[in-house]
């Protein structure tokens, strides 16, 4: 296939300049260095500010609850939901990369795939605060585990909501072994280059005394192919069932089969979009220009529009439900959210997600940043925009008219979303600063195989 | 106390062939303790040093899931049928198929829980001091040089002998390591 491409002219997965010794020098240094780029600083900045925006909406809604909030009866579940199934499927979408592509043996997978596992870490830790600031006593979320426990009580196994529970909290220590075992050998490489004895520790006790014996090597394939080939069909299980906890409840709007699916082709895009947005500010704050190339945004770009497909179907399937069905229920909410309140979100999200990504098709948009950026951005605003049309308009109409209500986000809801972005920025920042943003091992040995050496 | 004793012979190659090559000519020549340090995995050279192994790394997997398995789904009938049994409807107490979620999600955790532990283990790591580390310039390997090492535990090192037949393959530098 590489070969078919190259002659239609598209851009070489590695750049004739690039060699092994480049590679190494490129990423690692920028983990070495002792002062931080001027870009890197505006950045940490701005989501250091915004993380300790997340820690004063935190601590007020400890002492006040969330009352704070806009939720109420009929809608109980507001924005701290939504964004939580918006950023488990954008950590789901890094793992989509990252595991899925491995197991189809994309060559291109490689210089992305650290960075889309980083964001999947820093995303899974925005997503898994969501549900606790939710509850109504923060301080017992311990209640959901099992464990032995003087009032002899046990969590409901039975319910879509422990389901998710469980989903959640393997898939991020999953997504630790995960992150973690590939990076091992980037990590000696790193040590290696280290000149200070602080750095060469730190970086040696991270590598675990990694020495890349071919007995190393072969173990480490095995075991790391199997882990991608276990978390492929698992991510796709923790965002099918964000979306059964949903489809198991009976309001209109979310009782639907589809569900499960719908909300994994969310991911796919959404996930996409901000590996793109993420590929694109490393490459340009650290000028990876030769190791990220234009056929990565290419394919990235063509993935993405997959996503969008996906979710076009499943949006369609969504209008013609409820007047296919015979639920006076479901056709009141569907008409209410199409032309009701909320119709700028709805029809801002159809657009963002399902209109413009089209754009896509035009070989000449997935090749230039600029365009590509903004579309993800785009589609990033639209899925969140979803998320809210899910949760919130299928609550604001429900079965019976005395349970209707309407819901608006207040300041402390907006701190909240605002805060979780920074919270997920400046984990990403310092990962920037820590950990190597390319998977040096993998691109070694495409760079080997395409020169030889 | 003339000399320090030696771990092995190492010599450092810039090209992979010149390793492969090296690796094929010390294993016919009957050379069995012999582990090269390479910055990328080469299919072609582990199959000159070493002989095929059960793949005793997917078996303990397999052994991580089943007990991921059996654990998930026991604890789940142990809560619902024996410790706290709640009749919902009349539906039976050991409700299966809700019980399959959290069953699986469990089971894959295990499974690649123990994926970690079995390449820590096969790997013999973490292992933060290896006599190998003494090479000099063995920082390259794992940057872009390729390392052969012959330890002094194999019935035929003989460091002179070992020397010669390096040489033959155009090595960037050949060095004895002290352990």
């Amino acid at each position: 296939m590489s070969d078919a491409e190259q002659e239609q002219g598209y851009a070489p997965l590695v750049p004739p300049g690039l060699t092994i010794a480049k590679l190494n020098e490129r990423v690692s240094d920028v983990v070495l260095k002792s002062g931080a780029p001027r870009w890197w600083w505006v950045g940490f900045s701005f989501s250091f500010a915004l993380f300790l925006l997340l820690i004063i909406a935190a601590c007020w809604l400890f002492i006040n609850g969330i009352g704070i909030w806009g939720v109420d009866i009929p809608v109980a579940w507001g924005l701290a939901i939504a964004e939580y199934v918006w950023w488990i499927a954008l950590a789901s979408g890094g793992t989509i990369v990252s595991a899925l592509f491995y197991i189809t043996r994309s060559e291109w997978r490689s210089a992305t795939n650290r960075i889309a596992e980083t964001m999947m870490l820093c995303a899974a830790a925005s997503a898994g605060i969501m549900p606790i600031f939710h509850l109504g006593r923060q301080g017992l979320f311990y209640w959901i585990f099992a464990y032995p426990n003087v009032m002899g009580m046990w969590p409901q196994f039975r319910s879509p909501l422990l389901w998710d529970f469980v989903c959640v909290i393997c898939y991020i220590i999953m997504s630790v072994f995960f992150y973690f075992l590939g990076a091992i050998p980037d990590l000696a490489t790193v040590r290696d280059r280290a000149r200070t004895r602080a750095k060469q520790i730190f970086y040696g006790v991270l590598a675990l005394g990694w020495r890349g014996s071919a007995r190393h090597w072969s173990n480490y394939k095995t075991a790391y192919s199997i882990v991608a080939a276990i978390m492929a069909p698992m991510v796709i299980s923790v965002h099918s069932v964000v979306g059964l906890d949903f489809a198991a409840g009976l309001t209109p709007g979310w009782h639907s089969t589809q569900f499960p699916p719908y909300f994994f082709f969310g991911a796919v895009i959404s996930g996409l979009a901000l590996v793109i947005m993420l590929t694109l500010m490393v490459r340009w704050g650290y000028g990876l220009y030769d190791i990220i190339t234009e056929r990565h945004l290419n394919i990235l770009g063509k993935v993405m529009l997959t996503g969008s497909l996906m979710l076009t179907y499943s949006y369609v399937w969504e209008a013609w439900g409820p007047f296919y069905g015979s639920d006076v229920a479901e056709r009141t909410m569907f008409l209410e959210r199409v032309f009701g309140l909320y119709a700028g979100v709805f029809w801002s999200k159809t657009i963002l997600n399902a209109v413009i990504p089209q754009l896509l098709w035009i070989p000449g948009v997935r090749r230039s940043p600029v365009p590509l950026f903004l579309i993800s951005a785009g589609i990033i605003v639209g899925m969140w925009l979803e998320r809210f049309v899910i949760v919130i308009t299928s609550l604001h109409r429900n079965y019976m008219p005395s349970y209707w209500g309407s819901y608006f986000p207040t300041f402390w809801d907006w701190a909240t979303l605002a805060g979780s972005i920074g919270l997920f920025l400046t984990l990403f920042f310092l990962f920037l600063r820590i950990m190597p943003i390319v998977s040096l091992a993998e691109m070694r040995e495409i760079v080997y195989k395409t020169k030889g050496g | 106390m003339s000399e320090p004793p030696v771990y092995g012979i190492v010599a450092e190659f810039a090209k992979s062939e010149a390793i492969i090559a090296a690796a094929r000519r010390l294993r016919l020549n009957g050379f069995r303790r012999v582990e090269a340090y390479v910055p990328f995995p080469l299919e072609e050279l582990d199959r000159e040093l070493h002989p095929p192994q059960r793949p005793w790394i997917p078996i303990l997997i397999f052994v991580g899931a089943l007990v991921g398995a059996c654990y998930s789904y026991f604890l789940q009938y142990w809560a619902a049928v024996i410790s706290f049994p709640i009749n919902v409807g009349g539906r039976p107490y050991n409700s299966w198929p809700a019980f399959t979620v959290s069953s699986f999600e469990i089971t894959v955790l295990f499974a690649v829980a123990a994926a970690f532990a079995a390449f820590m283990l096969f790997c013999r790591l973490p292992l933060l001091y290896h006599p190998v580390f003494n090479t000099p310039d063995f920082d390259r390997a794992s940057q872009d040089h390729f390392f052969l090492c012959v330890e002094a535990c194999d019935p035929r090192f003989d460091a002179e002998r070992l020397r010669d037949i390096f040489a033959g393959y155009k090595p960037v530098r050949i060095s004895l390591v002290p352990t």
